[in-house]
């Protein structure tokens, strides 16, 4: 034991590790030795694990540990309570391990979380949370799509327990896991300067290579997990990622479709009018969404009509059974009763008071396809919308003229309430709106490692060598005995020739 | 007499106009009344059947209608469809001043010349109800005088329909017969002709021949065959009158066909390169056939600048085929009034000298462009509603009054409201309401548009203009631009992530959704891709 736990306790050594080659070959060779160990039959490490925990910290000999979690969970003699046990430490571990320690053993890593993915091992809202805490210590600025992910957004979506897998999903993902030559190759492990997509790999471990199903999948229930909480921009912008998903060959997934049709709905309560396809939709795409998301169209121009009739007519020929069997139906319940919200606020662009009564006269609902039936149901409407946020107003009721009961005359009639459409908020300041341009311009400038990284591993591609081979030659060439000619040729490409021509003239 | 009728007819007298009555004023009497409250009235049957057809129908005297309850109903629903832009007007009939139109049928025809007679004559026998028989009948003349027998059976149907008493309603079965023999021989003879000339290979005679048989064939009605005929002309003309000649046939005919587009196409051609002097007398026609085609196609500006540079001093007979002045000086005028702002009407209407001669054919269209640039918009407003009956009953206008009236109003509106930064409803409802209908759904309209800036308060009744604020704008866009710039750098990033790791999806036989056929396969390749 004695002999286990100095192996175990001996990375990191107590004295700095200066340089990354001494960093990374001590990994290495930890890693080694952890893995002898974890093989070596005559120190049962399964039966010390427990006591060993106790004297590893998670925070600090993270590969250690991780050995010791996996050594009890795989080994066949652990009973159910010693894996209950356990328990504590595979969350102590996971939400404090060290990140760069822990590259040297992803696969090892992905093996514990998937364990905990598949809610055996934990209640699901601990599980959710684990795995979002892990994600983002393994990549916190969360850019990079992981295995994980997927499992992370399906386990939170089927148990509904979205909350704590909030912070990963809200994450902006440019970078996919496979692409040929992101691994770290020359560049070490340890390397705390490494971008994610050069760690985050299916040669490290941390990640299987995914498929655009998969990817469209993760999009997909980041969608629905918004719409689940109700965070319709969020969830407007996930199912986009769907509908814009780049296609080859005229090909359209089924997910496409489904999501377009969600993105109408939730593009309705988002902005109250059909959302127009962005134009980076792919041609097939949008003819398949033309043909398969007609009736979900429809509905989206039936909601920008004045008259309820259309959108309720439109809610009906979908029917309740397709509605239900592509799990829309919840979804369209609440477009159809938010149908005349949108046409109050639309009111506002018109009016700055305007009676209840003439509300109710103007707008329908389009769950009965006809206006309200009294001034009540439209006052607590109102107010509800008031309430929500929705719409930036007051509802108003003139103090009836003081009764007089005297002379006998009767009390006038008490005066109608009316809504007031309070201005929207007037301009900013200079320092708010510089504040705010500010932030805009921050959140572009943070893009600019991404951007570094993207440039830098497209300069690295085979093409792009192959390219400035190319070019080079030609230069070469160009300094030849037909230089006239090879000049005119370099300087405008093939394809730009004839707008090089003309942009010459 | 009706005293309503008689004081209207008075009040006709003293107007100004070319077009007033003086000839049938007891025509338009006898409409008005004895066949009033008769169901089987054979004009009611004519106009049901119109009405049926989707035609506009002016409806003479309010007095006649409201005292025929099926009248009533009738035009209740036609005028709310095709004559006024509200709906609410249709409802309250009997409130809204509605005019006789002030035309005189004798007065108005001698204005023209040649096929459009019968067309505008007919137009109005169909849609006016207290001049249908007169028009009708006028038409069937008019036809008889010609050798198209389609047009005469045209005219004789509908009289037979609107008024079965009349002598005129039977036809005349001799002339027809006789007329259809004669075109036959004639285009015979005409064909057998144009081969001799060919044979002989005499260009001008090939022309002449060409031009001849096209322009039997326009008299006939054959106006596809005519067309088609002048076209033939093309390659044997020879001097730049010839061409002129051509381009004018092609363009009468387009007009009739009344294909737009085509009249637009032989106008392009019609580059001419002639003396001055010739070329000032084809001008007109040009400018007038080019803004009937601009019409046509409701593109009011273009329109507009055509007839108001068209110029005057030249005989109308040069034009008098396809519109007279009088047609110009309104067709310009509203056009002008609905697409020009009032600098421009000002500089380009009452300051054209040439136009100027136009409008003062038509005092009531000039009354109305200096009303409306003068910044009296509700006497604007009611010159030109006096007038609408009459303009229905222009084969031009006809269609396209509905629009350009709203179009006029909503500037007048628009206009009106410029210097208030707050106005009541009730002094905007004394500027442009209708009586019983009041402004406030027509403002809605007009903001939901976009056309007005401004808010209405239905509890204390003002409207107020919305005060532009360009910081705000201006703040907005730049935030919104940053956003969708982010945005895009993202979705770019995103794309090249995606293209890189080579996710791009493919296209496979059984993953294109469009071969898949029922909703359970669909559900099956939903559960594949979840694996």
């Amino acid at each position: 034991m004695d002999n286990a736990a100095s192996v175990l306790l001996a990375f990191p050594p107590d004295g700095d590790l200066p340089t990354l080659e001494k960093y990374h070959k001590a990994v290495t060779a930890h890693v080694q030795q952890v893995e002898r160990l974890l093989k070596d039959t005559t120190t049962n490490l399964a039966s010390l694990a427990p006591l060993l925990l106790e004297h590893v910290n998670p925070a600090v000999n993270s590969i250690s540990y991780l050995a010791l979690l996996q050594s009890i969970l795989a080994s066949e003699k652990t009973t159910q309570p010693q894996r209950l046990a356990v328990l504590p430490s595979v969350t102590a571990f996971l939400m404090t391990f060290d990140p760069r320690q822990i590259r040297y053993v992803g696969s090892a890593l992905s093996r514990l979380l998937d364990l905990v993915a598949t809610n055996e091992l934990l209640p699901a809202s601990a599980a959710v949370d684990v795995l979002a805490t892990a994600i983002l210590r393994l990549n916190p600025a969360g850019s990079m799509l992981t295995s994980h992910h997927l499992s992370l957004v399906s386990l939170a979506y089927e148990t509904n327990n979205i909350e704590p897998a909030l912070p990963v999903l809200e994450k902006t993902i440019v970078f996919y896991p496979g692409v040929k030559g992101a691994a770290a190759g020359k560049r070490l492990l340890g390397d705390p300067a490494l971008a994610p997509a050069a760690y985050l790999t299916p040669e490290s471990g941390l990640t299987t290579k995914l498929s655009s199903a998969s990817v469209l999948q993760y999009d997909l229930f980041c969608g629905l997990c918004f719409i689940q909480r109700r965070m319709w921009q969020q969830a407007f912008d996930a199912l986009e990622r769907v509908v814009t998903y780049p296609t080859k060959d005229l090909a359209c997934s089924k997910i496409m479709v489904d999501a377009h049709n969600k993105w109408v709905l939730v593009g309705l309560l988002l902005t109250g009018k059909m959302p127009a396809l962005p134009s980076t939709t792919s041609q097939a795409a949008q003819k398949t969404y033309a043909t398969l998301g007609k009736a979900y169209t429809a509905i989206g121009k039936a909601f920008e009509k004045l008259t309820a009739e259309t959108i309720k007519a439109e809610a009906f020929s979908l029917g309740q059974y397709s509605l239900a069997e592509e799990g829309n139906l919840g979804l369209m319940q609440l477009v159809l009763s938010h149908y005349q919200r949108w046409q109050i606020v639309n009111l506002g662009e018109a009016y700055t008071k305007i009676s209840l009564e003439q509300i109710r006269a103007q707008t329908q609902s389009a769950e009965t396809g006809a206006p309200l039936e009294t001034e009540a149901e439209i006052e607590a409407l109102v107010e509800s919308m008031i309430g929500d946020g929705m719409l930036h107003g007051v509802i108003e009721k003139p103090a009836p003229a003081a009764e007089e009961g005297d002379d006998g005359t009767p009390p006038p009639p008490p005066q109608p309430g009316y809504l007031h459409f309070l201005s929207p908020a007037d301009d900013l300041s200079e320092q708010q709106f510089a504040a705010q341009m500010l932030a805009a311009a921050q959140r572009i400038k943070d893009l600019g490692p991404v951007v570094k990284a993207a440039s830098e591993r497209l300069g690295t591609r085979p093409e792009y060598v192959r390219y400035l081979v190319k070019e080079q030659k030609r230069d070469k060439d160009g300094s030849g005995p037909n230089s006239a000619a090879m000049g005119f040729e370099s300087t405008f490409d093939e394809e730009d020739l004839m707008t090089g021509v003309t942009a010459g003239i | 007499m009706h005293p309503l009728l008689s004081s209207r007819l008075l009040h006709l007298s003293l107007e100004m106009d070319h077009r007033q009555p003086s000839a049938s004023p007891v025509a338009l009497g006898e409409f008005s009344f004895p066949a009033a409250a008769n169901m089987n009235d054979p004009i009611l049957v004519f106009f049901t059947a119109m009405d049926n057809q989707g035609g506009v129908i002016v409806k003479g005297n309010v007095q006649y209608i409201r005292n025929s309850p099926s009248l009533r109903s009738l035009f209740a629903h036609s005028l709310g469809a095709l004559c006024l832009p509200n709906r609410r007007a249709a409802a309250d009939l009997d409130t809204r001043r509605t005019e006789q139109p002030k035309l005189d049928l004798d007065l108005y025809i001698q204005n023209y010349r040649g096929r459009t007679r019968y067309d505008r004559l007919f137009l109005i026998g169909r849609s006016s109800v207290p001049l249908c028989v007169d028009a009708l009948k006028a038409a069937a003349a008019e036809a008889k005088r010609g050798r198209d027998t389609h047009r005469y059976r045209e005219a004789v149907e509908c009289l037979r329909i609107a008024a079965p008493s009349e002598p005129e309603a039977t036809f005349d079965q001799a002339w027809l017969e006789s007329v259809d023999a004669i075109n036959g021989s004639e285009i015979t003879r005409l064909l057998a002709e144009l081969k001799g000339y060919k044979n002989n290979l005499v260009k001008e005679s090939i022309r002449i021949g060409n031009e001849e048989l096209a322009k039997f064939y326009e008299s006939s009605g054959d106006l596809n065959a005519a067309a088609e005929t002048y076209q033939k002309m093309r390659p044997d003309v020879s001097t730049q009158k010839q061409i002129a000649d051509v381009g004018r046939h092609l363009i009468r005919v387009s007009l009739a066909q009344r294909n737009w587009g085509m009249v637009i196409a032989h106008l392009s051609k019609m580059v001419l390169n002639q003396t001055p002097e010739e070329e000032d007398t084809l001008q007109p026609f040009l400018k007038i056939s080019q803004g009937i085609a601009s019409l046509g196609q409701e593109r009011f500006l273009d329109a507009a600048t055509a007839f108001l540079a068209t110029k005057s001093g030249v005989p109308e007979s040069t034009y008098n085929e396809i519109a007279s002045s009088n047609d110009v000086a309104v067709y310009g005028g509203l056009l002008a009034l609905a697409s020009m702002d009032r600098i421009d009407l000002q500089t380009m209407v009452l300051d054209n000298s040439s136009f100027r001669t136009f409008l003062e054919r038509e005092p009531h269209i000039r009354r109305a462009v200096t009303n409306f640039v003068n910044g009296r918009y509700s006497a604007c407003i009611s010159t030109l509603e006096s007038y609408r009956a009459d303009y229905l009953l222009d084969i031009y206008l006809q269609k396209h009054i509905p629009k350009i009236y709203a179009e006029i109003r909503r500037k007048c509106i628009v206009q009106y409201l410029i210097p208030f930064s707050c106005i009541s409803l009730d002094t905007m409802n004394g500027a442009f309401g209708i009586p019983g209908q009041p402004i406030e759904e027509e403002l809605y309209s007009m903001i939901q548009s976009g056309t007005l800036q401004a808010k209405i308060n239905t509890i204390d009744k003002h409207l107020t203009t919305a005060s532009s604020n360009p910081r705000l704008k201006l703040q907005a866009s730049a935030l919104e631009k940053a956003q969708s710039y982010e945005k895009q750098a993202v979705d770019r990033l995103r794309r090249m992530g995606l293209a890189a790791a080579d996710l791009e999806l493919k296209g496979q036989k059984n993953m294109h959704v469009n071969t898949l056929s029922s909703s359970s396969e669909m559900y099956e390749e939903y559960r594949r891709l979840d694996e």
